[in-house]
Order: C-alpha cells, then structure tokens, then sequence
C-alpha cells in the first residue's frame, strides 16, 4: 500500500519529499504502525512532535490505511 | 516615501510630567534595528552602572521597531527594555497582541519613561493627545480586571498593557500584561513599571504607516500569505498551538519534572496539549497581522474556586508549571497560569519560583512556620495560590522569593543553591538541559539570563549526538544571533520556525519596508553587535570576569537524569568548561569570558573596550586573532 507522508521547516529535509515540495510518496505494508513506517524510512519519530491527518492528532503507534495522508510536525521552541 | 517610522518619540518624565516630542532618530534606528537593539544602546548610553534598576536612574522603554504595524506575516510585537532588576544587565522582553501596531499607528516609535512619578499614574496616548493620568483607583487592580476597568473607561478600541500587584510590590519577575493573556514576561519589565508607578499604558492609533515600496511589500507578502496557507503545519499549529510539544518533550527527556529533578513525568497524560484542546479550549486567537493564531483562549474551573478565563497554557507555562509543580490536572495549570498572570508574574519564573520552594519545602528548609500555617506540596493548587500570593505582596518569607530562585536560595542557604535552577538570576524556561549540551549552553550564556528564546538547540543536540559536546558552540552562537533579530524588528519568530520563511524573505520586507537595502549577514551582524554590547555592559554593572556568571547550579553536572529515558544521563563539570572555553574562542573572547578590544573594534564597539580596558575586564588579545565568522548555522543532514 501507498501512504503520503508530508512535513516542513528542518523536518521536510529530513522526509527527502519526492512528490511536491513538502510530500514523500512511502509505499509500506499494511498494518504496519507509523512509527515502524518512519523506522523504514530511516525518521527517527523523536523528530517528529505529533502526526496530524483529516483534522486530529494521528497516533505514531496507529497503522496508516491505503492512501492515506500524514502530516508529520516538528518540535519546535515555545513561545 | 516612507520607513516603516510613524516619525515621532516621547520622552515622558514621570516626576515632573513633562512630555516632549522628539522626531525619531533614523539613524538610531538604522544602526540598532528597533526592539532590544534600540533598548541596548540607550540604557548603555544613558543609565548609570551604579543605578539600581528600580531607582529613578534606570529608564523604561518601549518601541515597536520598523516592522511592527506593518503589512507582513505576524508585524506584532511590541518591546519593552530597561536595566534588569532580575539580572542587573540588559533586560528585554516583547509580546505580541496588538499594542505595537496601535503605538505605530498613534505616530510613535519610541517612548522612553525617565524618573518616578510621585504617584500611580498611567499614559494615555491618543493618536495627538498624550496624557499621563492619575491611577490610584486602578493602584492595587490585579492585571487583568486593571485591564478591563481601562477598557471601560477609555473604550474598548484602546489597546491596555497592565502591571499587577507583584510589579507594583517590586517582585523582581513581575510581567506586563496585554490583550488579556499576552505577556513581555522575562527579565522583570513590570517591576520596572511598577517601581516608576506606572499602573498601566493605554493606546489608540487611527494613522496609517508609510513605507518605502507598498507594491513590492504587498506583492511579497500576497506570495506568502498564499504559500502559507497551504503549509502542511498550518492547520495543525492553529489548532493545537504550542502545548503539544508537552508529551514530546517528556518523551525525549527534556521536560522539567519536580523543580527539574528529573525530566519524565508520569501524569504527562493529564497535562499535555491534547487535555488543553478537549477540555478548556473556548476559541483561538491571534496577534495582529497573523494568520497562525497559536493563541488559545481557555477556561479552567477548579472545584471550590471561581472559572476563570486566559491564554494558555502554552508549552512554556504548561511544562513550568504542570510536570515542573507535579500538577495532574490541566485545569489546576490553567488555574495557576491565571494565578499569575492576574498577580502579574512571569509564569515561567513563576513556574520555577514556586517548583524552587516545592523542593525546599519537600526538604524540610522551610516549614509551614514560614508558610503562615500552609503547606507547599506537589501538585496542590491550592498551595501554590497561597505562596503566590505571599510572594506578590511580599509577606513573610514571600518577601525572598519575590526577588526570584537565585535571591531566594542565598537566604535560604543550606545548599539550596544547587537547585535554584537559574542562570544570571533569570529562571531557566521548559527545557532541562542534562541530556542536551547545547541547550544548557544556550541559558549559559544568554544575555538575559537563562531563556529558550535566544537559542533552542534541543532538535540539533538530539540529531548531532546528545552526549557530544564538540560544535555545539558555533551553532549555539548562530541562533544567539540569528534568533532576537526577530526582537529587535518585533515581529513573531514562529513564521520562520513553523512556515519556512526564510531569512532573506523576511529581510527583503524589511528593505521594502524601510529602504535600507540591507542583506541577512549585515542584520546578524547587527544582531552580535547588540550582544556584545549587552555582554560589555553586564560586565561593567557586575564587575567580575564575565566566565563567572556562566554557571548554571551544580545540579546541572552533579545529578543525572534519575528516571525515564534520559535515566543516568547527564554532563560532567569538565565538559561545562570546555563547552565554554569552546563558546568563548568562538565569540573572540578571552578565556575569562570577556570580549577583546579587537573584536569590539570591529563590531563598531571601540567606546565599550576602552570602558572594559578602565575597569580590568577587557579580554586579552587571543593568539591567533579573532575568529573571522563567529557562529555557524547549522545544517541539518538529510536520510
Ligand atoms: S504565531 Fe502566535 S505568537 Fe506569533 S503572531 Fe501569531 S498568534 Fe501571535
């Protein structure tokens, strides 16, 4: 299956996006945990602050479905 | 033509009243950018090193810089600056809201209070009309309600910045409030404030700004505005804002837990951003000129007491006075941060003040006996409301905590230094630094004491190895540079950080704005040569080699990590040195932490070395010369 992993700011560096500026095209197996399918790609999830996808928080111990699109967000300093 | 300049400063004498009207400098504002640069100069310039901060020699600033008010993504900020009470050295602190803009749109740049009023007072200006009024029936108003009562007075349309009980009272990090949930909360802006009676300043602005190329300006920001919205950490930064970066940070051991004892807190689940969204979240709300709105306007209900309405928590007040107080509900942080926002303290030093006698408590160097009867438990709110409140009127030993955790802990004694987790004074912000190098350098050497904004380094201590000392200083000095630019031409930093802005844009509005047709390295430059002069000025106030106050307190290298993932982590004395060694051959400084004549030469800063040179504490030429780039950006590997 194909999921779309998407991120900005130093993270997009580390995601390598391959469909548009922001957006890597994984294909992955299904049943697989995001943070498994970051582990595949060589993301280490402590980079990642939370996943975000269709409005909510996406928990990184929860399987993607097919086509499914993720936004991945950096950590970043509080205000 | 215009210059992002409304044109005009005030200079208000609060003893006698006097207002005069100036025309701006342009070329201070030319070679000092605004914000903090422009507060560096003229309390190097014109406060005496001797001046206590809260007499009537030190002078209180504020000024909105050239880019604040202006058509650009988060043009918002507004600075405050004086000499530190907190510190004793440059102190400086902005918020965003909505004050910069309306002073701009008043028509003025720069407001510089000199002296004390004889009595409370507080500054009306409108647009013309600039009065200062009496506020004896505002005197003694906490933060908030000062704020409304204003509003009503004066209209809702004036824009209100607040001191509370604690400014007035002189609690050394007391904050000034705006827009009901906005603080310039570091370095003790508001016990300025209060200390020249100065209740509250109230702005209504009906002009327009001029600047130098509006078809270019609005050409740009358009392309922007239009990026960003598309950005993939939009959507989820308006909604969740800062506050979920609680969970992450526990997960990777930074997150302070019980006055920094450890950095893993087991409630994290009841205190993180997801239980901010679920259950106090009432709306978002954003500065002027921004389309992110991190702000979150919630309501707390603590059993017993009233609801209350505020901003927050955001990451810093959440993980300060959440895990940092064993709080296990969201409601009781909320509670806490109204607490002090109401009482007018900072609620990160207000976080660390109360976790500081947490702990003191828990040790039994202060009792109930001191505490009017009261216990200071982990997780009781209803103690911590009634050591803040000691604090803000400085009743009983609330008097020493009033002075912050470094004052605090010279009272005390009997060790408790070692865990008054401060730098310079200044209360260290959410992260602990343990088990990230580069982090604790950065509240090592910051300018205003320990504080996150100057440099955050946890990501990069994290992807470069967080055992590993070697190159964190160049980067640290990057982002000590690179990062307060945003303060000086106050506008908000979390365009760049969330929404890839990058450098050269935002410089290119600054030249549409102003025509000053500057590059990035010109404005880093100008950036270093305010933290010289900052470094140069804290030296000739404190009188001692600069190394010696760029310790934080032994429990940074004695104590590791106890629990959690970072459990056994931690740094050793020897590796401090050498980051600072590492830190000041980076700087060209000498190894006593004090700047050469040469590097000050070549920022700009002969008069600074030849006022070092009549004191001892200018540093010795290094050997092999100043270093000819100070700080390197880091770059972050690609997978
Ligand atoms: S991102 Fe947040 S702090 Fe920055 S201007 Fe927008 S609302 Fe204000």
């Amino acid at each position: 299956m194909v999921i779309y992993l998407k991120a900005g700011s130093e993270l997009r560096l580390k995601l390598n996006p391959d469909v548009d500026f922001y957006t890597r095209r994984v294909e992955t197996e299904e049943g697989k945990t995001l943070r498994e399918i970051l582990k595949d790609i060589r993301l280490a999830p402590a980079f990642v602050a939370f996943a975000y996808s269709e409005g909510r928080i996406f928990s990184l111990d929860r399987a993607p479905r097919d086509g499914q699109s993720i936004t991945l967000q950096p950590p970043v300093s509080g205000g | 033509m215009g210059n992002g300049l409304a044109g005009t400063t005030l200079r208000i004498n609060l003893k006698t009243s006097v207002v005069r009207r100036l025309p701006t400098d342009e070329a201070l504002f030319r070679r000092w950018h605004g914000g903090r640069g422009i507060t560096a100069k003229l309390i190097y310039d014109e406060v005496p090193r001797e001046a206590d901060p809260l007499g009537p020699e030190n002078i209180f600033i504020m000024n909105a810089g050239v880019m604040s008010g202006a058509f650009i993504p988060a043009g918002s900020k507004v600075s405050f600056g004086s000499v530190s009470p907190l510190t004793n050295g440059h102190g400086d602190s902005n918020m965003g809201g909505h004050l910069g803009p309306a002073l701009k749109f008043a028509g003025y740049d720069l407001v510089v209070f000199e002296n004390i009023a004889p009595r409370p007072v507080y500054l009306v200006i409108d647009d013309e009309r600039v009065e200062l009024r009496d506020a004896s029936k505002f005197w003694g108003m906490k933060s908030l309600e000062c704020e409304k009562a204003l509003k009503d007075e004066l209209g809702e349309d004036f824009e209100v910045a607040t001191i509370g009980p604690a400014g007035e009272n002189g609690v050394l990090f007391s904050c000034i409030t705006h827009d009901f949930g906005r603080q310039a909360g570091r370095t003790g802006q508001g016990a300025v404030m209060g200390s020249k009676r100065l209740k509250a300043i109230c702005v209504r602005g009906s002009k327009s700004l001029r600047v130098h190329d509006l078809p270019e300006l609005r050409k740009q920001v358009t392309e922007i505005m239009l990026r960003t919205r598309k950005h993939p950490n939009m959507e989820p930064w308006q909604k969740y804002g800062t506050a979920f970066f609680i969970r992450w940070s526990n997960d990777n051991a930074v997150l302070p837990t019980y006055n920094f004892q450890t950095t893993h807190y087991e409630d994290t689940d009841k205190i993180d951003g997801d239980q901010l969204v679920t259950k106090l979240l009432v709306t978002h709300k954003a500065c002027f000129g921004c389309w992110m709105n991190c702000g979150k306007y919630t309501k707390a209900v603590v059993p017993g007491k009233p609801a209350v309405y505020l901003e927050g928590p955001e990451y810093e007040t959440g993980a300060l006075c959440g895990a940092n107080l064993g709080m296990k509900d969201i409601h009781h942080v909320a509670y806490i941060n109204w607490l002090l926002d109401n009482l007018g303290m900072d609620s990160m030093s207000g976080g660390g003040v109360v976790a500081f006698g947490m702990e003191c408590y828990e040790r039994g160097l202060i009792t109930e006996a001191d505490l009017e009867g009261h216990a200071l438990r982990w997780g009781e709110v209803d103690d911590v409301e009634h050591f803040l409140d000691m604090i803000a009127h400085r009743r009983g030993i609330g008097d020493w905590f009033a002075g912050g955790t470094k004052r605090a802990a010279q009272k005390i004694g009997k060790g408790s230094e070692k865990f008054a987790m401060q730098v310079k004074g200044q209360e260290m912000s959410g992260y602990d630094g343990r088990w990230a190098p580069g982090m604790l350098l950065s509240y090592m050497t910051a300018d205003i004491g320990a504080h996150h904004n100057r440099s955050w380094t946890i990501t990069v201590d994290m992807a470069e190895g967080r055992e590993r000392i070697a190159g964190r200083a160049k980067i640290v000095i990057y982002l000590q540079h690179i990062r307060p630019l945003f303060d000086t031409w106050c506008i908000c930093r979390l365009f760049w950080g969330e929404l890839d802005i990058t450098p050269e844009e935002i410089v290119e509005s600054l030249n549409h704005i102003t025509g000053w047709g500057v590059g990035v390295d010109e404005c880093l430059r100008t950036s270093e040569m305010i933290w010289n002069l900052n470094r140069c000025h804290y030296l000739e106030r404190n009188r001692a080699n600069g190394r010696t106050f760029d310790y934080p307190p032994a429990r940074s290298w004695e104590d590791k990590i106890p629990s959690g993932p970072g459990k056994g982590k931690g740094l050793t004395r020897e590796q401090i040195e050498e980051m600072l060694d590492d830190y000041y051959d980076e700087r060209g400084w000498d190894r006593r932490g004090n700047p050469t004549r040469a590097l000050l030469e070549d920022l700009g800063l002969g008069d600074a070395a030849d006022n070092l040179e009549k004191i001892g504490l200018l540093g010795e030429p290094l050997p092999g010369g100043i270093p000819k780039v100070r700080g390197e950006k880091y770059k972050p590997k690609a997978f």
